[in-house]
C-alpha cells in the first residue's frame, strides 16, 4: 500500500515535470565514451554554456538531450534515430568526429531533421545532403591555409609531408596542402618527401631518416596530438630543426605535455583562438565559459557554442520552430556572428570562415596570425 | 512422432517470426526497426562465429575483417555511379569498378563468395595451428586487411571511408539472411558433414582415426562461416549508408564473440537469443545515461553508465548460466550438443 502510494506521487510529479508543453528540444550526439570522448565533451560543455546563456527562443523554453554515441558508427546511426524518433528533436547537434556524422547523414536526410555539426572537416558529411550543416572550415581550407602560410610567411621551397594514413583528416589536409603548396611555388617537385604512418605507432625514425636525407624547408605532419608530439620529438633528436606545421588536432593540453621542448615553434592552423577574440560574441563566450569551468575555452567547446547559436537565431530568424523551417533557415545563413567568426554557409552547408594560425611558444599557445577565406 | 512435431514447431516460429516483422514494419517507428535490423545482423553474424568457434571447435579471431570484405563488397558495387565520384575525389577509382551498378543480391552474394574465398586462402595455412595460435594469426590477418583497405586509395577511398552506399537494409533482407544461416546451419549440423565437425572439435586424433579428413573439414567449416561473416557485413554497409576502414577492429569480433559466449558455445538457439539481447539491450539501458527527473530530486546523467550496467548483468549471467543461455531446452529444434 504504501510502496503504490510512493510510486503514484513519484509517477505524478514525473509527468508534471515533463508537462510543461511549450519546449523546443535540441538532440545532441556526441562521443561520451570511447576513443573520442575527450573531444565529445568538450563540444557538449560548449553546448550547455551556450544553453544556460540562452535557454529561450521565441518565449518558449529549449531543451538539449545528450546521447552518447560511443565513438562508434553503428551507435552513433542508433543515437541519432532516437533522437528523432523518441525524442521529437526538431534540430540535432553532432559529432566530433566526422566518421560518426556521416553515419547520422542518411538518417537525418530521410527523416527531414537539420543537422548542425561542430567539428567534423571531411567533406563527404555535408555534400549530397540538404540537412546536414557545419560550424567549421573543412579539410582542403585548412590545407591550403598551411600551404600559403609555409610559402609567403616561412618562405618554404620544398616541403615533407608525413600522414597519418588512418585519419580522414590527416588525408584529406596532407592533399590539399601537397596541391597548394606545388602550386604556389610553381614547382610539382617541391613536395620532396611524402610519407605515411598508423594511428597508434611510436617509432617514426624510418620516416624522419627519409625526411632528413631531403633536407626540405618544412614538415607539414598532421595528425593526433599523441603521435604528432612524439614525432616531433623524434625528430627534434634527429637532427631536423626545420618549422614543423600541422593542423587543429594539435591544440591539445597532452601535445604540450608529450612533446615538451620539442614542439616549441611548431605552427597549426585552428577554428579559434581564447587569446584573440574574433567577435564580440567570442568576449561573451570566453568569459562566460571562465566564469563557468575555471580554465580557458579551446576550439571544440566554441564550436559546440555556436553551433547551439545559430541554431536558436535561426528558430528565431524564421519565426518557427518547425524542422523545415529551421532547414531553410540554416541554408540561407549569412553573416552569423559567432564565438569562432563570422559564419556564411555556402551551397553545401560548409562555413565559410576564417581561420586562426597558433604557435607553440614558452610551453603555451600563441595567436600569430588569422586568415580569411578566400 | 517426434521428428513430426519439431516440425511443427519450426514451421511455427518461422510463422510467428515473419508475422512479427510485418508488424514491425507496419506499426514500430524508424528507430525501432532499426535496432532488429541490427538483431538481424548480429543473429547472423554470431551464428556464422559459432560455426567455427562453437562447432567446429577452432578458436578464430578473424570475423572483423571478413565482415570488412564484405561491407566493402557491397558498397563499392552498389553505390551509384555519381556517388562513386563524388565520393573518391582526392584520387578516383579504379577504372574497372567505376562503371559498376550492382543490385543488392548479387552484391551480397558476392560479399559472401568474395569473403568465402579469401577464408579458403587464408584458411589453407592458417588451420594447421591450433588453439591460441590460430587465434592470434586470425586476429592478424583481420588487422591486415583493414591496413590495406586503409591504404589503397583507389580502391577503397582509404581513411575518408565510403557514403551514399544505397540503403537497401530492411528488415526482410536482415533477418531473411538471419533465417536462411539458421536453417543452413542447421541443416549442415544434421549431416554427416555437421557430425564430423563436432568430432573434430571433440578430439582431432580420434576424429582422424575415424577417416575424417581434417584439413577438409576445417577449411570447409571456415569458409562457410566467412561467407556469412561477409553477407552479414554488406547488410551493415547496407544499413549505415557508410563504412570506414576503422569500423572493423578488433573490438568488433569481441562484440560477437560476447554473443557466441554467452548464447553458448555450439548453441544455435542460443546464439540467436544472445544476439537480440545484447544488441537490443544497450539500447534499452539507455535511459540510465539520462538525466532523471523524479521530481523531488534530480539525478544527473553519467555517460557511460548503461556499459557498467550492461556489463554487469553480462557477468552474473554468465556465472549463473556457465554453458549458454539455454542450458536445458525443451525441444531441441535448435540444439545440436549435448553439455
Amino acid at each position: 500500500m504504501k510502496k503504490s502510494v510512493v510510486l503514484l506521487l513519484v509517477l505524478m510529479l514525473a509527468v508534471a515535470s515533463s508537462a510543461s508543453a511549450e519546449v523546443i528540444k535540441i538532440g545532441v550526439f556526441e562521443p561520451m565514451t570511447g576513443p573520442n570522448a575527450a573531444g565529445g565533451e568538450m563540444t557538449v560543455e560548449g553546448i550547455e554554456l551556450a544553453l544556460e546563456l540562452r535557454g529561450e527562443v521565441l518565449g518558449k523554453k529549449v531543451e538539449i538531450v545528450v546521447v552518447d554515441n560511443k565513438s562508434d558508427k553503428v551507435e552513433a546511426a542508433n543515437a541519432v534515430s532516437r533522437l528523432i524518433e523518441r525524442e521529437k528533436v526538431v534540430a540535432i547537434i553532432g559529432s566530433y568526429g566526422s566518421s560518426l556524422s556521416m553515419a547520422a547523414g542518411d538518417i537525418v536526410n530521410k527523416a527531414k531533421v537539420p543537422t548542425v555539426g561542430c567539428s567534423p572537416t571531411n567533406p563527404l558529411v555535408t555534400l549530397n545532403n540538404p540537412y546536414y550543416f557545419r560550424v567549421c572550415f573543412i579539410d582542403p581550407f585548412q590545407g591550403t591555409v598551411m600551404a600559403n602560410y609555409a610559402v609567403n610567411e616561412l618562405g618554404a621551397k620544398t616541403a615533407a609531408v608525413i600522414q597519418d594514413v588512418t585519419q580522414d583528416y590527416s588525408v584529406g589536409l596532407s592533399k590539399y596542402f601537397v596541391d597548394a603548396f606545388r602550386q604556389l611555388t610553381g614547382n610539382q617537385a617541391s613536395i620532396v618527401e611524402m610519407s605515411s604512418y598508423n594511428t597508434g605507432d611510436q617509432d617514426f625514425t624510418a620516416q624522419l631518416t627519409n625526411v632528413k636525407n631531403k633536407m626540405p624547408d618544412i614538415v607539414f605532419a598532421p595528425g593526433n596530438y599523441g603521435e604528432s608530439a612524439l614525432l616531433i620529438r623524434q625528430a627534434r633528436d634527429l637532427g631536423i630543426d626545420v618549422p614543423f606545421l600541422g593542423g587543429d588536432t594539435w591544440e591539445a593540453p597532452e601535445f604540450l605535455t608529450i612533446g615538451g621542448e620539442a614542439v616549441e615553434g611548431a605552427v597549426f592552423s585552428t577554428h579559434f583562438t581564447s587569446e584573440a577574440p574574433v567577435t564580440e560574441e567570442s568576449e561573451v563566450f570566453l568569459a562566460a565559459y571562465r566564469e563557468k569551468f575555471g580554465r580557458e575555452a579551446n576550439a571544440f567547446a566554441a564550436l559546440g557554442y555556436d553551433a547551439y547559436m545559430l541554431i536558436l537565431d535561426v528558430i528565431e530568424r524564421v519565426g518557427s520552430a518547425d524542422s523545415q523551417a529551421i532547414r531553410d533557415g540554416l541554408a540561407a545563413t549569412e553573416g552569423f556572428v559567432g564565438a569562432t567568426g563570422v559564419i556564411t554557409l555556402d551551397v553545401n552547408g560548409d562555413a565559410v570562415k576564417s581561420a586562426v594560425i597558433n604557435q607553440v611558444d614558452g610551453g603555451k599557445f600563441i595567436y600569430l596570425t588569422t586568415v580569411e577565406p578566400f | 512422432m517426434r521428428e513430426k512435431n519439431k516440425r511443427h514447431v519450426t514451421l511455427l516460429i518461422l510463422a510467428l517470426t515473419i508475422l512479427g516483422l510485418f508488424l514491425a514494419n507496419r506499426f514500430l517507428d524508424p528507430y525501432k526497426v532499426r535496432v532488429i535490423n541490427l538483431s538481424g545482423i548480429y543473429v547472423t553474424l554470431g551464428l556464422s562465429m559459432n560455426l567455427i568457434n562453437g562447432m567446429t571447435g577452432m578458436f578464430s579471431l578473424g570475423h572483423a575483417g571478413f565482415m570488412a570484405v564484405g561491407a566493402y563488397t557491397v558498397g563499392i558495387l552498389t553505390m551509384p555511379i555519381t556517388m562513386k565520384e563524388m565520393n573518391f575525389f582526392m584520387q578516383p577509382i579504379v577504372p574497372f569498378l567505376a562503371n559498376v551498378e550492382w543490385g543488392f543480391l548479387p552484391a551480397l552474394i558476392a560479399a559472401g563468395l568474395i569473403s568465402a574465398l579469401l577464408g579458403v586462402l587464408i584458411g589453407a595455412p592458417v588451420l594447421r595451428l591450433t588453439d591460441d595460435y590460430l587465434a592470434i594469426a586470425t586476429l592478424g590477418f583481420a588487422e591486415i586487411i583493414r591496413v590495406v583497405f586503409t591504404n589503397t586509395q583507389s580502391l577503397t577511398n582509404g581513411a575518408l571511408g565510403l557514403k551514399g552506399i544505397p540503403n537497401y537494409t530492411n528488415t526482410w533482407w536482415s533477418w531473411g539472411v538471419a533465417l536462411v544461416t539458421i536453417w543452413f546451419i542447421s541443416y549442415l549440423m544434421r549431416g554427416t558433414y555437421g557430425k564430423a565437425f563436432l568430432a573434430v572439435r571433440e578430439d582431432e586424433v580420434a576424429a582422424r582415426a575415424m577417416g575424417i579428413n581434417l584439413f577438409k573439414h576445417k577449411v570447409m567449416s571456415f569458409a562457410f562461416g566467412c561467407f556469412f561473416a561477409g553477407v552479414a557485413g554488406g547488410l551493415m554497409a547496407g544499413l549505415l549508408g557508410t563504412i570506414d576502414p576503422n569500423m572493423f577492429r578488433i573490438t568488433l569480433t569481441f562484440n560477437i564473440l560476447l554473443i557466441v559466449v554467452l548464447g553458448g558455445l555450439g548453441k544455435i538457439g542460443g546464439t540467436i537469443i544472445a544476439a537480440v539481447i545484447v544488441t537490443a539491450g544497450m539500447e534499452t539501458l539507455r535511459f540510465l545515461d539520462e538525466s532523471m527527473d523524479l521530481g523531488f530530486v534530480q539525478i544527473k546523467g553519467i555517460p557511460g553508465m548503461r556499459m557498467v550496467v550492461f556489463s554487469i548483468i553480462l557477468i552474473v549471467a554468465v556465472i549463473l548460466r556457465e554453458k549458454g543461455l539455454l542450458r536445458r531446452p525443451k525441444g531441441r529444434e535448435f540444439t545440436y550438443v549435448k553439455n
